[in-house]
């Protein structure tokens, strides 16, 4: 009987396949990324390089000496304290001691203080807190100390928002009217970005961090990448991190280009040069978990996608590695076996530049 | 053309030779399409194009070309459902979104409407295959797909009552009185409504007419396994399928 290894599902079961049956799955995901995105497969020593991280005997894995990266930890600052469901530990602790515990225990280096909401519209009424909270933290700590928020264009439509949904003015066949929807959101969007930015940043922020931009299709990818082009304009030296949703923008509004080239349909490969012209620092590349399929699979398919994207790229790339993406299973607070194998491959065949 | 030719021989006589052969193809296109009637091919593939730019005029003046040229349930087969085939796979795909999805679907029905009176004149309008009933079950509210059943459904000869999207479940097992149809098509998009569409089934029972009427199952949630739970007499998949099986069921 062959031996089999242990892995997961992409929802974090557990399961045992063969090596042969786990090189085929890390084969069809990165044939998945290379047909969608039209970028190249991963060759074949890249292929068993990552069988090899797959079936390690260790329950956890890490990077060989000398390729070590960056990690930062998005909104860390509430992780400690928070413990709603949102794989915080519960353990009572202010935004400034969630950020400390992470630059002085457990090795972060760089960090975010971000709203328990973690919009950037919700933000606009507590703007004096955060600037506050800023302060303090700048105040206290070493490392690079950013802002971070999702730009959640999804909060500008009813019934959240005043601009009419474009969702359901699509569903009556308004197109331009729901495509004009989403261009108002955007617009306005932007001013609120940059306005919060503005005031952060008064307060000694090091940069910001554009979290999930695309979320909510083209006119959340529109809204960052001209908030990032106003914002780089504005303050020059200022830290910049524009990390996306997914593998894929989605054409909610279908026709919306930035510097001239249509945002929908963009792969990472193509999204960080976008992100590049507008000024960004780094980029985070994004591929979603399919929990239908092994973390073979979704290993194949998400070091496909993020390998394209820094070859593609003149900036770092620091991918998102988490809950549900980079081939990482859909878990709140996943798997460590999952997760450090996910990392491992990201960096030693993707070779991205921080996590 | 001289011109061209004169810098593509300096060049590289293979490219040369390439272009000056294309060029002879491109002209014998050309004549073949000015003197002669154009291909059924050819015809579907401009009217399938056109449904693939999700440009309304562009669909309307391809119609209006094609037009006579082909039966107009062919017309709608091989070139307009064709190209709105095509859509779906560019939005599987990431080439495509919503919004051309919804701008493909409404210019195909202007090509259609504008197909509406051949429809009814040309074959199969005069023996009518059997009456079929088309509706969105209440609550859901999507019609593009099941509007295209109903577009497909009419032009191979069946008789079609499309009453709309977030149909009450009465207003069915009315219609059906109405028109003395012979088969109902319940559509719905999303695993909420699904029921509905069981609903409807439940109620021509309680009215005695399930056996006098062939039930139709559709819609992104629905299965094969889903029409024989609920118990449809079929399911089909997307809207050629539709036309297969309402055939097989009532002819």
């Amino acid at each position: 009987m062959a031996t089999e290894y242990f892995l997961r599902m992409g929802d974090g079961q557990k399961i045992f396949m063969t090596k042969e049956d786990i090189l085929a799955d890390i084969e069809a995901g990165c044939a998945d990324a290379a047909d969608l995105g039209d970028i190249p497969a991963l060759s074949e020593d890249e292929m068993d390089h990552m069988l090899d991280i797959i079936t390690a005997p260790g329950r956890i894995v890490g990077v060989e000496p000398g390729l070590e990266v960056p990690v930062t930890h998005d909104i860390g600052a509430i992780r400690i304290d928070g413990d709603q469901g949102n794989s915080g530990v519960g353990i009572p602790a202010s935004r400034l001691v969630g950020s400390m515990v992470h630059e002085r225990a457990f090795g972060a280096d760089t960090m975010e203080l971000g709203h328990i909401d973690y919009s950037f519209k919700p933000v606009k009424p507590v703007i004096s807190q955060e600037q506050q909270t800023m302060e303090v933290c700048q105040q206290n700590m070493v490392i690079p100390m950013l802002y971070g928020a999702m730009p959640n264009m999804g909060l500008y439509y009813t019934p959240d928002g005043p601009f009419e949904n474009p969702g359901d003015l699509m569903k009556a066949f308004k197109i331009s009217e729901a495509q004009d929807s989403i261009q108002h959101a955007g617009d306005h969007g932007i001013r609120d970005m940059v306005w919060i930015m503005q005031k952060l940043q008064k307060v000694g922020s090091d940069g910001v961090n554009f979290d999930t931009i695309g979320a909510a299709g083209d006119g959340d990818m529109y809204a960052s990448l001209n908030a990032i082009e106003q914002l780089r304009k504005e303050f020059p030296n200022m830290y910049i991190n524009a990390g996306m949703a997914g593998e894929l923008v989605l054409g909610m509004h279908g026709d919306l280009e930035y510097d001239g080239t249509r945002l929908a349909g963009l792969w990472p490969h193509e999204q960080v040069l976008l992100a590049e012209k507008a000024g960004a620092n780094t980029f985070g590349p994004v591929c979603n978990t399919n929990t239908s399929k092994t973390s073979a699979w979704n290993m194949g398919r998400s070091v496909t996608f993020t390998k394209a994207a820094v070859e593609a790229s003149n900036i770092p790339c620091h991918a998102d590695m988490g809950m549900g993406v980079g081939g990482i299973p859909m878990l709140e607070t996943p798997p460590i076996d999952a997760v450090t194998r996910a990392s491992k491959a990201i960096v030693e065949i993707a070779g991205v530049d921080g996590i | 053309m001289g011109k061209r030719w004169g810098i593509c021989l300096s060049a590289s006589a293979p490219t040369t030779l390439s272009i000056f052969y294309k060029s002879l193809w491109d002209c014998h296109r050309i004549v073949f399409k000015g003197g002669f009637k154009t291909t059924n091919e050819e015809l579907f593939k401009t009217l399938s194009d056109a449904v693939v730019s999700c440009k309304k005029d562009n669909v309307i003046a391809a119609v209006e070309k094609a037009k006579g040229q082909a039966p107009a349930v062919e017309l709608i087969d091989n070139g307009l459902a064709a190209g709105m085939n095509e859509v779906g796979v560019l939005f599987e795909r990431g080439k495509l979104f919503l919004p051309h999805v919804m701008m493909a679907a409404d210019a195909m029905s202007a090509g259609v409407e504008m197909l509406q009176d051949e429809l009814a004149s040309g074959e199969g309008a005069s023996t009518k295959l059997g009456v079929i009933v088309n509706g969105t079950v209440e609550g859901d509210v999507h019609d593009i797909g099941k509007a295209i059943v109903s577009t497909m459904l009419q032009a191979a000869g069946f008789e079609v009552h499309d009453i709309g999207r977030d149909v009450p479940v009465q207003n069915f097992i009315d219609k059906i009185k109405e028109t003395n149809a012979d088969m109902v098509g319940l559509s719905a998009l999303m695993t909420t409504t699904l029921q509905g569409q069981k609903e409807v089934i439940e109620l021509l029972k309680e009215n005695g007419m399930r056996d006098s009427i062939k039930v139709m199952v559709g819609g992104a949630p629905a299965t094969d396994a889903w029409a024989k739970k609920c118990g449809a007499d079929c399911y089909a998949e997307n809207a050629s399928e539709a036309v297969a099986k309402a055939k097989e069921l009532l002819l």
